[in-house]
């Protein structure tokens, strides 16, 4: 494996970034495990997250990605192993209380409530209120321009916030809740996999969202299980497969190519490769495959290919 | 409102019974002493025996309240073990009779609501040798489902008692307001009216809950002008529709069946005309001391006729003397 | 796609999607369905009984609708969060009878029970959505229980404590007519007397309305109904919010206790049983969902208004009650339907 593994050590010593006047991550996890009774969910998970930095975290469906940003966002509580915010060791016994402490994450599919308005979606939880005692009432208006300006920034147009958040494409409610976090000041921003149900086009507005949120200066966690996706934008990947870490490495130590390959597992490509070609008729999906099998073997030599 | 503050509550908990310390009500409330209840009296010598009443009554009826404080007091002077249960559902009302006869019990008390639906269970405690009375409803089918007496008023008698007396008062116009839709006996009353008044009307209301009961009798008094007499068919619903009338600015009086003390109270001042009560006290008291006057000595009360408990009519000329029983709960 | 002139503004509009215009807006309204219903049943009952729309009649009607729209009130912000309570009917004889109860029991003055009353309701409310909360069960499970105790214990300890099965009168008792005065009086507007819990339905519906309309917790209420982890992980307070709701159904039980004693002086402890689900009709029929997330306040009231003009109408109109229920039961499909096609369309366009 010629792509170069990094570590919590190497990192604090040698990491120079521009962004970090700090020895410590905004945001790190060491040797972290969760386990539900007797089923391991995740172990042994390290991995850190600073300013204007992307971490990307890689898997497969089951690799143990849900139950890492749940921890990180205060729905579940780690068992093993400590989770730094800005050096202190900490353990989020509530979502609101990861979102006191900066972090606040973006998911897939709940990321909002459907049928509510765009701008009550947008102040849900943290509304602009004014007056006093039982008489404070939200300020309509103002949280509707905001709202408004905030998407206008993001260069995200929406003709009226009070529609449904429902009636948008996938896409733009993504969008919604990322200019929704960078409002509220996250410093940490997990976002969950936020292209899987996306077309390429609206996948490409959603990787420039999240460079436009990276370069105001927040640190990232993008998950996904797409490399492609993830290459692009990212600054570090953790690959995880079945709740475990099977990688951990800087952008300047691994291609594409080679994530990829970490990724798929080039025998199991291969084995594909073979079966469509025992089935026929796939002469393009056929192609596609042993072209990746192709990459695969050069990426990864000493990985054991199947002969065919 | 959608705050709760344990403190707010800990300060309720703690100001509640202070203020309650403090601010007695200087009349009405919990009488000191309530009374000589029904066990002061000698308690017969008879061995112990165990009869059952099993009523279709309601759950929260004031009604079969009173006919359950008739039975109890009975029991007591009789040496009696009563034991009383209830089921409005004809179905679970047969497998109570079932559930008695199991329990080898001396004597079955029932009523007698839906008879096809008893009439399996009460052949079994026929069977079993078992005393049976019946008593309220099911005067005409007593004697064939093994009852040797019954002990009630006849509804439709009580409705025409309560017609003939409109009728010699001059009323035309009677709206009888029944409280549960399809109630047999509640019919019968209002049909037994509308035989002796003809242009009696009938207003169906939603008995559980009175906020309705007046509304839609202070509706029904509006749009029926001409409409001279309300009856209630009882107590607590009498006492709402006078609320109605007084609501509605109409001319109508007010006419009842059954009784409670606050209704007595009101036919005592004048706020209603009448009232036709079935006794339903004596009907339970009836009922257990039949039974054990049975097991005394093989008696049988009626001579093979039901008992009428009722139509007793209750008016200005004697609800003073009927007050003081009915603040006992007996009337 | 054609661009039309508008869109030479400097912002472009979306050309995928025209203005909504006003009545369009309108006709997103949660109660608009039930508003178009409201009206034709009143042209309707107004056109066959004339007593109907005379003031006194009309008094009737609103009082008859009042005494299902205050609780429709509570039960239409509970079914926004996504909830409902089986338990409301019997709770507000629950409420009644501590009131009468207590007060007759320790001969207090009246308005110590009543006190009392409040915060036994709010009790109720407070455990149904702690047990609610606490065990994830569903709300129709929790309050079908509730609903059975609360039936028991109305009959059980209205015997044990008051003797009988309806409470004691208390109409002699200290503060019973200034208790009466705030809670089961009539005001004379113009000749008319109109009952005080019209006007106390009316100011709940606006104070509601501006809970959720207005308000941080309105908002709040939106977003557990629709989607409670979507707002969990926003950090709404999902169980506070329930919670809360369940004892703003049981405060709204409390004034309706209330009337209910101070109008009849007594209270009968099998009473109530059935009135939660006209409390239910009337927040589906003003157009809440029962999935949660979406409805208003103002529709439970128009709800209330239809159940109370179609009650009381069919007795102005002279006609066989036998139907009553089946029109009811026809009412609330027609109004759910309403509510679906005028929504489907209003999200469409």
């Amino acid at each position: 494996m010629n792509a170069q593994q990094i570590d919590q050590q190497t990192l604090l010593k040698d990491e120079k970034d521009p962004l970090t006047h700090t020895p410590v991550h905004l945001l790190s996890l060491e040797n972290v495990g969760k386990h539900y009774g007797n089923i391991i969910a995740l172990r042994d998970v390290t991995m850190a997250v600073d300013n204007g930095r992307v971490t990307c975290v890689l898997g497969d469906n089951g690799a143990g990605k849900s139950t890492l940003i749940k921890i990180i966002a205060g729905l579940h509580q780690h068992d093993e192993g400590t989770l730094h915010v800005m050096g202190d060791a900490r353990k989020f016994s509530s979502p609101r209380e990861a979102l006191d402490a900066g972090i606040a994450t973006v998911y897939q599919d709940l990321a909002v409530v459907p049928l509510m308005p765009i701008w009550r979606n947008f102040f849900l939880g943290s509304e602009l209120t004014s007056g006093f005692g039982p008489f404070k009432s939200m300020d309509v208006q103002k949280m509707k321009d905001i709202t408004k300006k905030e998407l206008a920034d993001m260069g995200i147009d929406l003709r009226d916030v009070e529609q449904p958040i429902g009636q948008l494409s996938g896409g733009e409610r993504q969008c919604v809740a990322i200019a929704r976090a960078v409002y509220f000041g996250a410093k940490v921003l997990i976002l969950d996999e936020p292209t899987a149900a996306l077309g390429v086009k609206q996948s490409g507005v959603v990787l420039r969202y999240i460079l436009q949120a990276r370069d105001r200066g927040l640190g990232v966690i993008f998950i996904t299980h797409n490399p492609h996706h993830a290459f692009p934008v990212g600054d570090r990947f953790l690959l995880l497969k079945r709740g475990k870490s099977i990688g951990y490495y800087d952008k300047k130590d691994i291609t594409l190519d080679e994530l990829t390959a970490q990724m798929a597992g080039g025998a199991e490509l291969a084995e594909l490769a073979h079966e469509l070609e025992q089935l026929g008729g796939h002469s393009d999906a056929l192609e596609e495959v042993k072209a990746e099998v192709a990459g695969v073997a050069d990426a990864a030599p000493e990985s054991p290919s199947k002969k065919h | 409102m959608a705050k709760f503050s344990w403190r707010t509550a800990a300060v309720v908990a703690a100001v509640v019974p202070l203020v309650a310390l403090s601010a007695c009500s200087s009349q009405g409330g919990k009488p000191a002493d309530s009374g000589g209840g029904a066990a002061a009296g000698q308690v017969a010598s008879t061995d112990r025996i165990k009869i059952a009443l099993i009523t279709h009554a309601p759950p929260g009826d004031t009604f079969w309240d009173t006919v359950r404080k008739g039975a109890e007091e009975a029991a007591a002077k009789d040496n009696v073990e009563l034991l009383y249960t209830s089921d409005a559902e004809a179905g679970r009302q047969a497998q109570l009779i079932q559930q008695a006869v199991d329990q080898k019990v001396d004597g079955i008390a029932v009523t007698l609501a839906t008879p096809d639906a008893l009439k399996d269970s009460l052949k079994k405690a026929t069977e079993a040798g078992i005393p049976i009375v019946s008593l309220n409803a099911g005067e005409s089918v007593s004697k064939q489902l093994g009852a040797f007496t019954h002990f009630g008023s006849n509804e439709k008698l009580a409705g025409e008692a309560v017609g003939e007396r409109l009728a010699a008062e001059n009323f035309k116009h009677p709206i009888c307001v029944i409280q549960a839709q399809g109630h047999v006996g509640l019919e019968a009353r209002c049909a037994g009216v509308k035989a002796k008044v003809p242009g009696t009307e009938i207003l169906y209301v939603n008995g559980a809950d009175m906020t309705s009961v007046e509304s839609t009798a202070t509706a029904k008094l509006q749009a029926s002008k001409d409409a001279d007499v309300i009856i209630g068919l009882g107590a607590p619903i009498t006492l709402t529709l006078i609320k109605s009338v007084s609501t509605a600015g109409s001319s109508a009086k007010v006419a009842s069946f059954d009784l409670n003390k606050e209704l007595a109270q009101k036919i005592a001042d004048g706020g209603v005309l009448f009232t036709v009560d079935q006794q339903p006290w004596l009907q339970g008291y009836g009922a257990i001391d039949a039974i054990w006057q049975n097991k005394r000595g093989g008696f049988t009360i009626g001579g093979g006729q039901s008992v009428l408990t009722g139509p007793a009519i209750i008016d200005k000329a004697n609800a003073t003397d009927v007050l003081k029983f009915a603040e006992q709960g007996i009337r | 796609m054609t661009m039309t002139p508008t869109a030479a503004k400097p912002i472009a509009a979306d050309e995928r999607v025209g203005q909504r215009n006003p009545l369009q807006k309108l006709l997103g309204r949660p109660e608009v369905g039930a508003l178009v219903g409201a009206v034709v049943l009143f042209i309707f009952f107004a056109s066959v009984s004339q007593t109907f729309i005379q003031p006194n009649a009309f008094a009737t009607v609103l009082y008859g609708s009042s005494t299902i729209g205050i609780m429709a009130v509570g039960v239409s912000l509970l079914m926004i969060g996504g909830e409902f309570d089986l338990s409301t009917g019997v709770a507000v004889i629950s409420s009644a009878l501590t009131a009468s109860l207590f007060s007759w029991y320790f001969t207090t003055n009246v308005w110590v029970g009543v006190i009392l009353a409040l915060a036994v309701s709010l009790g109720i409310g407070l455990i149904n959505g702690w047990i609610l909360v606490k065990t994830k069960l569903p709300s129709f499970i929790v309050t079908l229980a509730s609903f059975l105790m609360l039936t028991g214990l109305n009959l059980g300890l209205t015997r044990l404590i008051g003797g009988s099965v309806s409470s004691p009168s208390i109409s002699n008792m200290d503060g019973f007519d200034s208790a009466q005065a705030v809670f089961a009086s009539s005001v004379s507007i113009g000749g008319v007397d109109v009952k005080i819990t019209v006007f106390i339905w009316i100011a709940l519906v606006a104070v509601a309305s501006w809970i959720l309309l207005r308000t941080r917790v309105g908002n709040w209420i939106f977003a557990v109904g629709g989607d409670a982890n979507a707002a969990r992980a926003v950090g709404v307070p999902v169980t506070k919010t329930k919670i809360g709701l369940f004892m703003a159904v049981g405060f709204c039980g409390w004034i309706l206790g209330m009337h209910n004693l101070f109008a009849f002086d007594s209270v009968q402890s099998g009473e109530g049983v059935g009135n939660e689900f006209l409390y239910i009709i009337a927040a589906v029929i003003g157009g809440c969902l029962l999935t949660g997330g979406y409805g208003s306040a103002v529709g439970g009231a128009i709800g209330a208004f239809i159940f109370g003009m179609a009650n009381k109408g069919i007795v102005y109109a002279q006609w066989n009650p036998d139907w009553f229920k089946f029109f009811l039961g026809l009412m609330l499909l027609l109004a759910t339907i309403v509510n679906l096609i005028v929504k489907r369309r209003a999200e469409l366009k």
